[in-house]
């Protein structure tokens, strides 16, 4: 028994489950779902449509290079049964599962690491820029304190203007 | 597309609040067609597939000597033949000096079937395209090859001589 990746969306095909298409050169298509199946109908290119695997991978969005993944890989040499091993490798399976998602999750947060100064700075820039729209320009002159109050800068060289203004 | 344009208003910033919303509702509601629109071509262009009946065409996938055949009878099923089921065709196209002339009437095995079929696991397969090997009555190939791919689930229906011969098996 073999866990098969779907062709679209790569997610993992357990037995049951998805279609398989055979194009006459013998490629297999193997696919999760119906939407995955549809989606190859209509001539998708995983790579374009976002919620699948290939996106995310080609756009820096999940993890690319780990060594949990090499775990996860095509063997075509068949493991003789032993019960130790097996076992063990039960147990294995937890704890690599385990470090993958925490590695993960740090790959988002490092990922997400500037997100909160930029959306605070283009708030900012919108505030500043249409706050006309939520109070009259006159309403503002005469009462300042809804204005948001002026950063002064100190200017070090006040010469060189006055002589750019000659 | 849509994207494009709330960026590019957005940067021109001058524009008025309700203009950008009014901006955002537009690019939705195209948006929402386009999606549409493609749905229903799709379905429009995907043909529906069935069983192999009386009058189906298949394509001849071994050295028999014929080409095309037409399905006159199968022998399984009220519907219709499936993958592995074996049916009556008369030969409608042949090559010279084969084993087998135009018009004749011969038994056939569905080796590919473009509806899809359950399989042991509950999953389903399907093939590109409908295609027969030739055999006699009692169920051996009359050609001494077989190209393309052909389905595992022939071992079931005992035509293990086809899946020798098989180039790939699906």
């Amino acid at each position: 028994m073999r866990l098969e990746k779907c062709w679209f969306c790569s997610s993992t095909i357990y037995p049951g489950h998805g279609i398989q298409f055979v194009r006459n050169d013998a490629k297999i298509f193997r696919f999760c779902r119906s939407k995955c199946h549809k989606n190859f109908k209509m001539k998708r290119n995983p790579r374009k449509v976002r919620w699948t695997k290939a996106y995310r991978r080609l756009h820096g969005k999940d993890m690319t290079q780990d060594s949990t993944f090499e775990f996860e890989r095509r063997r075509n040499r068949p493991e003789r049964y032993d019960r130790n091993v097996a076992q063990e490798t039960l147990k294995a399976i937890k704890k690599i599962d385990k470090i993958r998602v925490d590695r993960e999750a740090s790959h988002h947060a490092m990922r997400m690491k500037g997100k909160k100064a930029i959306e605070r700075q283009a708030a900012a820039k919108e505030l500043e820029q249409s706050i006309h729209l939520v109070k009259a320009p006159l309403a503002l002159q005469e009462d300042p304190s809804l204005t948001r109050p002026k950063i002064k800068v100190k200017v070090s060289q006040p010469q060189a203007e006055e002589q750019m203004e000659e | 597309m849509a994207a494009y344009f709330t960026s590019k208003w957005s940067t021109i910033g001058s524009s008025l609040l309700g203009n950008l919303r009014n901006n955002i509702v537009f690019c939705a509601s195209t948006a929402h067609e386009t999606t549409r629109l493609g749905n229903s071509s799709s379905l429009f262009l995907q043909q529906l597939r069935t069983f192999i009946q009386m009058r189906t065409k298949l394509k001849v996938v071994d050295n028999s000597g014929a080409k095309w055949v037409r399905c006159i009878q199968s022998l399984k099923g009220r519907k219709g033949a499936r993958l592995g089921d074996t049916i009556i065709a008369s030969v409608k196209e042949a090559q010279p000096r084969g084993k087998v002339k135009k018009g004749e009437v011969v038994y056939g095995v569905v080796v590919r079937a473009a509806m899809q079929r359950g399989r042991c696991d509950g999953s389903e397969v399907k093939f590109d395209d409908n295609a027969v090997v030739l055999v006699n009555k009692q169920g051996e190939p009359i050609g001494t090859r077989v190209f393309g791919p052909v389905p595992h689930e022939l071992r079931k229906k005992k035509h293990l001589k086809i899946l020798t011969l098989a180039e790939h098996i699906a």
